[in-house]
């Protein structure tokens, strides 16, 4: 999708920029893979569809690209992933060319995967927001990445250039199948239940903070030794500390983005945790991160009348 | 294995300076008696206290946990307090969520003139946590076991 419009525009942009950060098709089918594109005749590899679910705003802080001028691609959570690091003051406005992409969604493989059995990419026909299977024409709603089912904002608030038209309707409305929503309806003790068997998955591999684009620090509290918050086994109790202690520090800057799920090497909906606080924080202090880059964080201000009832 | 019979709950109370601590160091010298279960740690401000802290305690053992300070506008740092409570209700929210108890984590505002309200609030805290057992969920593996 967009290949031509994206390929065309970063000729031009390859004239003032170092490198396009954008995607390519990857060794396996369904599924494409960041992609830095540094020279002119490169451009063909750039790809856009809807395999491309990792957050791009994390390679803007890899040692190398960090200083230079440099484009990229940016889906709407990845716009809001840059407008957070610009207010963090981990990367320069000036330095970036951010070519938006209006977003219908992420598809999830293992969804296609349970319709349509074993993949082949020849059976598949993909368009913005339906996909046609052998010849019949499907919606794309219910194969989409369970973040992207519930995203508020499929068009990126922050950009240079836009791909493309934007997107006129809610997703969260239009496929009305919000995870969060779903747990929010079972009892304590199903939630629980649920919840430990994850945790009990949990390798500890640090996949998907690795790839959220947000958690960026040069020592994590995982790893850190003084004080030495956690041990690195992966004991169900470990975890469920270092997951609870990663959503606080995702607390009112997290975009919902899901990168950290689609990470996950066993499967864990990791992301219901810090997009749970966001909901919180939608729902009690009035913020959306990486929205309105002049509204100051939720956790650097507070209201005489913030919810306080839980208070003795 | 925690003996259920004699079980007696611990719960680590984290006590900001200026008011809880004050609070509770008046019940004492008032002697006025409250449960034994509190391990307290002084902090400087409610709002020094990392919601880390909380997720540690719960870890090592506690089967509650504590966190008192000064009323809302009596803050010794103007504002500490108020920027704690957002982090608490998110962690309360969130824990709550995942499926722990709600009594495991427990927050009061007492100034340093309440000795009684102290001891009150660790009562109710006491008899919360007794009502609800021994803490299971959060608690390091092999503390379960030895
Ligand atoms: S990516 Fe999955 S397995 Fe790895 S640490 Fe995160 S939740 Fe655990
Ligand atoms: S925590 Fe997950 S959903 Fe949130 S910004 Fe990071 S990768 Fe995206
Ligand atoms: S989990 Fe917390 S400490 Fe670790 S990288 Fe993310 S924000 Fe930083």
């Amino acid at each position: 999708m967009y290949e031509e419009e994206i390929r065309a525009l970063s000729v031009k942009l390859l004239d003032e920029v170092e490198g396009v950060i954008g995607y390519s098709w990857g060794t396996l089918p369904f599924r494409a893979r960041p992609f830095l594109c540094q020279k002119k005749e490169d451009v063909t590899h750039l790809v856009f569809n809807h395999f491309c679910g990792s957050n791009l705003a994390r390679y803007l802080l890899s040692g190398e690209l960090k200083e230079k001028k440099i484009a990229i691609l940016a889906k709407a959570c990845d716009a809001r992933a840059i407008t957070v690091l610009i207010r963090e003051g981990q990367v320069k406005r000036e330095n970036l060319v951010i070519v938006g992409i209006p977003c219908y969604g992420m598809v999830d493989r293992k969804k296609l995967e349970e319709r349509f059995g074993p993949l082949q990419p020849q059976d598949f026909e993909w368009h913005l927001d339906s996909l046609t299977f052998k010849g019949e024409n499907l919606s794309i709603g219910p194969f989409l990445e369970a973040t992207c089912q519930r995203c508020l904002h499929p068009n990126p608030p922050l950009y240079d250039h836009l791909i493309g038209q934007e997107v006129t309707y809610i997703p969260r409305k239009r496929w009305n199948n919000d995870a969060l929503t779903k747990l929010d309806m079972v009892s304590r003790e199903e939630r629980w239940a649920f919840f430990a068997g994850e945790f009990e998955k949990c390798i500890r591999c640090y996949a998907c903070r690795n790839s959220c684009p947000l958690c960026y620090c040069k020592e994590c509290f995982a790893e850190m030794q003084r004080p030495y918050w956690l041990s690195g086994a992966a004991t169900p109790s470990e975890n469920l500390f270092f997951h609870v202690g990663r959503s606080l520090h995702m607390a009112g800057r997290c975009v919902e983005c899901g990168a950290c799920e689609r990470a996950c090497p066993v499967d864990i909906p990791i992301a219901l945790l810090p997009c749970k606080v966001e909901e919180l924080i939608r729902g009690n202090f009035d913020f959306e991160a990486g929205i309105d880059p002049d509204k100051e964080p939720p956790l650097l201000t507070y209201r005489e009348n913030d919810p306080g009832e839980f208070i003795r | 294995m925690v003996n259920e019979d004699r079980w007696e709950p611990k719960i680590v109370a984290f006590l900001c300076h200026w008011c809880s601590y004050a609070g509770a160091d008046l019940a004492g010298v008032s002697r006025i008696q409250y449960p034994p279960n509190v391990r307290v740690i002084r902090v400087p401000c409610s709002g020094a206290v990392n919601p880390l802290y909380i997720l540690r305690a719960l870890r090592e053992g506690a089967d509650g946990v504590l966190v008192s300070g000064c009323h809302p506008g009596d803050c010794h740092y103007l504002s500490g307090n108020y920027f704690a409570r957002r982090k608490f209700f998110l962690l309360k929210e969130l824990l709550s969520w995942l499926g722990i108890e709600e009594e495991r984590v427990q927050f009061s505002w007492v100034s340093a003139s309440e000795g009684q309200r102290f001891a009150q609030v660790v009562q109710d805290v006491v008899e919360s946590v007794k009502r609800i057992g021994p803490s299971r969920k959060m608690v390091k593996e092999f503390l379960l076991h030895v």
